[in-house]
């Protein structure tokens, strides 16, 4: 606390004063990825202008998982003239990228994607455009229907992740540097833009909290990963999956699934090898050459995009949820499958199963 | 396949600008169109070496993909030739083809792909002239229309934003709470009664969701159970999806069907993808689908009666055998659909191209449209054949094209016409402008309507030997 009365973090803007932050960030040619809205349409774009970006409530459509861990990426290519063969790595990019309003849960997505690509042997393609790029969260200032982030460790204004947190305060945005990042991507505010007051951060804090208090979910207990690893056999799973059809919507959409395919394609010419999203939900992700499927029905395949999420990989990384809860699967199923409800219902069919049998 | 992708990538794709020649890919029949090419040969035609012929046993083994995939593969055009009608060494591969050519060509017009790299001819064993004059003919179109850079490429031009007319107002409101919840209990009912006299093994119907107001596909196997069901205008999902599957698991099925989900059942019927006496349809009288307070577009002028194929009629008063229209017919308008897609038609040809590759470029390739169709039923779709890849696998715009395209051309005179493809696409892509573009070329051309009756031929398996053929030299 400061002798006048403001935090010694953060800035006030209002919105001309952030889009004109913004549009600063993209003189200095950084690549701005943010929220835009086209045709009823939102979702994570480069940006060419800052009038271009959507705060507005709610969320995208899908996560900016696809900048950090494109659709599709080629990680080398071929080409043959006559005798000379000639290899080419993988397009090196070098912008430096700033994810600009990134939902709290989304940036949770980011979290979990690093836990996968950069633990262990690290994936040196996600690895290079993680370390390009800032991440500017924005907190909620609404919950929808759908969102249960707080049931699984999240929030309406988590920071764990973000370099910059966005929140909605007075007629304008308050902006709190959480990084060193941060700190460099709001150097230019430092003679600009005014300090918050203590009585804005509380405003803004007790916004949030309503937020929270508004999704109204009952929390999933970490303790709950064994019930569901041993919830295998039980036969719900058939029930559960029974209306599942089989596309990726879900899978495509969430902010931290990461499976993916290697192919190659090409001729006696030139060609390339891709990598590209792929997803549990198929029958062809476990299919194996013999024609077997260890997967063998939809409802076993649901079993485990629910069983990933909630019991393998919280169990091998401290009882962190892959879910991030922004129900984006829940909202965008075509047949409407609820994960959360599909884990309350396994756990409590697992718990009846032990006391008739104890 | 092989074939097609190394005749297009015979000349490396890097030649400059200035020394560019047109590639294009000749699809030719053994019987007719080669030996045609060879009389040219033989009689010593001179002829403009840019075609790569490609030699199939017949027109009607020419797959569309074979030629999408040809452009995909660097082609700067195609051109498809085999013997004429009447002439064919099958007697009908190429009237059955010649059906397939005009469904694919409206879709391909329809995407805004430039006619002059498109080319359908019948050229017989003794044409050999017409031959080495038709490839004279092709080539210089090829030319004149340029490489073909913007296929699965977005270009500048793709960015200008087309933007489709707003939907006009619905000719009718949501119907009251109280006749969705009195349909809701006559379904009850009568479900309950077909389990309990063993009518039917399992109801397909619908129950409520977890957000608020969303309805989600039930299986009712007990009748117990059956109290579960219910019954509101947010009842999007077409059932019918579920029948094969729900029959093998089952054996006996009825399924809650609106107006628009019957004619994917009596596309399945009409495919023997289901037994008639494994399937009791139970029609609900319906006023449409509603989402965010906004009417379907296929509901506006759909009059929701219950189709004459279903074995029960519910409506509020009651559930009934048989087909009965109960209600006096509602508020009907034009079909928005129609305006849509003839908007899209009055746009410059490039820029319903970037219409359409700007929609393809944001597609996940999630296959979420292919998941809610009834009529995609394959156990291995083309997207999953790997030798070759037809369809690449990349998420981007050349893969997609390629997906999309397929997508539509299969539904050809079998879409019902439900547009769940369309609702369910994360991505927003118009599919449902795409398959009624194609209902209106198969109801204008072969005066079929898909969804009608089960005993008709699917209007891709059959013709006509008057079928018209304006676009095929």
């Amino acid at each position: 606390m400061r002798k006048d009365g403001t935090e010694a973090r953060g800035w006030r803007l209002t919105g001309g004063e952030l889009t004109e932050w913004l549009a600063g960030l993209l003189r200095e040619g950084k690549r701005v990825i943010a929220p835009v809205e086209r045709d009823g349409l939102r979702v994570f774009r480069a940006v060419e202008s800052a009038e271009q970006v959507c705060l507005a409530p709610g969320k995208t459509r899908w996560s900016p998982k696809e900048f950090l861990f494109p659709r599709t990426e080629a990680l080398f290519s071929y080409s043959v003239r006559g005798d000379q063969v000639t290899l080419e790595g993988a397009s090196g990019e070098s912008t430096e990228q700033v994810l600009f309003g990134v939902r709290p849960c989304d940036v949770a997505g980011l979290n979990r994607l690093d836990a996968i690509f950069l633990n262990g042997e690290t994936d040196s393609l996600y690895a290079g455009r993680r370390s390009r790029s800032t991440v500017v969260s924005l907190a909620c200032d609404e919950a929808e229907p759908e969102c249960f982030c707080t049931a699984v460790g999240g929030g309406p204004a988590a920071k764990d992740g973000s370099d910059l947190q966005l929140i909605a305060g007075g007629d304008g945005w308050l902006v709190l540097p959480l990084t060193s990042k941060g700190e460099a991507l709001t150097s230019s505010l430092k003679d600009r833009a005014a300090m918050p007051s203590t009585e804005e951060w509380a405003q803004a804090r007790e916004r949030v909290q309503r937020v929270a208090e508004s999704l109204r979910q009952s929390p999933v207990a970490r303790e709950w990963a064994r019930v569901l690893e041993s919830s295998f056999d039980l036969p719900l799973w058939q029930a559960l999956g029974q209306r599942c059809l089989g596309c990726s919507i879900c899978t495509y959409v969430c902010p931290s699934c990461s499976c993916f395919d290697v192919q190659d394609s090409g001729n006696a010419w030139c060609g390339e090898r891709c990598r590209s999203w792929d997803s549990c939900t198929f029958a062809s992700f476990t299919r194996h050459a013999s024609g077997h499927n260890p997967r063998p029905s939809q409802a076993s395949r649901y079993r485990q995009r629910v069983l990933h999420k909630f019991a393998y990989f919280p169990l091998s990384n401290e009882g962190q949820f892959m879910c991030v809860g922004c129900g984006r699967c829940v909202k965008l199923c075509p047949v409407g499958m609820n994960i959360q409800e599909s884990v309350q219902h396994v756990v409590a069919a697992s718990r009846e199963g032990s006391d008739a049998r104890g | 396949m092989f074939q097609v992708a190394q005749a297009a990538a015979a000349t490396a794709p890097t030649v400059a600008q200035e020394k560019w020649e047109p590639r294009i890919v000749a699809l030719i029949c053994n019987w007719c169109t080669y030996a045609g090419a060879d009389m040219a040969g033989t009689t010593r035609r001179a002829y403009p070496a840019a075609v790569r012929a490609v030699r199939v046993p017949c027109t009607g083994r020419i797959d569309p993909l074979l030629i999408v995939k040809a452009f995909e593969q660097g082609a700067d055009g195609v051109l498809v030739s085999g013997c004429h009608p009447g002439d064919c060494h099958y007697v009908q591969g190429n009237l059955v083809a010649r059906r397939r050519f005009t469904a694919f060509r409206a879709l391909m017009e329809f995407l805004g792909l430039d006619p002059r790299r498109l080319h359908f001819a019948w050229v017989s064993a003794s044409e050999g002239v017409k031959w080495s004059r038709l490839v004279e003919e092709v080539t210089a179109a090829v030319r004149e229309a340029g490489p073909l850079r913007d296929w699965g490429r977005l270009t500048e031009a793709h960015r200008a934003s087309v933007s489709l007319p707003a939907t006009p107002p619905a000719p009718r409101s949501a119907p009251p709470a109280t006749e969705q919840q009195a349909v809701a209990e006559h379904l009850e009912r009568l479900a309950g009664t077909l389990l309990t006299e063993g009518r039917v093994s399992v109801v397909v119907g619908y129950t409520a969701g977890s957000l608020p107001g969303q309805m989600v596909p039930a299986f009712i196997t007990l009748p117990e159970d059956a109290g579960t069901l219910g019954w509101s205008d947010r009842c999007f999902n077409d059932l019918a999806v579920y029948l094969p599957s729900a029959q093998r698991q089952w054996g006996k099925v009825a399924v809650v069907v609106k107006r628009c989900d019957v004619r994917a059942a009596v596309g399945l019927l009409q495919e023997n993808q289901v037994t008639r006496d494994n399937v009791v349809l139970i029609g609900v009288s319906c006023d449409g689908v509603w989402d965010n307070g906004e009417l379907a577009l296929k509901c506006y002028a759909c009059d929701g009666g219950v189709a004459p194929v279903c074995d029960w009629t519910v409506t509020p008063q009651g559930a009934q055998k048989g087909a009965v229209v109960s209600r006096a017919k509602r508020q009907v308008a034009a079909d928005p659909r129609d305006a849509l897609v003839a908007h899209l038609e009055s746009l410059p040809r490039q820029d319903r191209w970037g219409y359409w590759q700007g929609q393809f470029d944001r597609c996940l390739r999630c296959y979420g449209c292919r998941a809610v169709c009834p009529l995609c039923y394959c156990s291995v779709c083309v997207a999953e054949k790997n030798k070759p890849q037809w369809i690449p696998s990349s998420i981007d715009a050349r893969g997609n094209t390629v997906w999309n395209i397929t997508r539509a051309l299969h539904l050809v005179g079998r879409c019902g016409g439900c547009d769940e493809c369309a609702r369910v696409c994360p991505a927003d892509l118009r599919l449902d402008l795409l398959n009624h573009r194609l209902h209106m070329e198969v109801e204008m051309r072969f005066g079929y309507r898909s969804g009608e009756d089960a005993s008709a031929s699917p209007p891709l398996a059959t013709f006509r030997s008057d079928d018209p053929q304006e676009f095929i030299r």
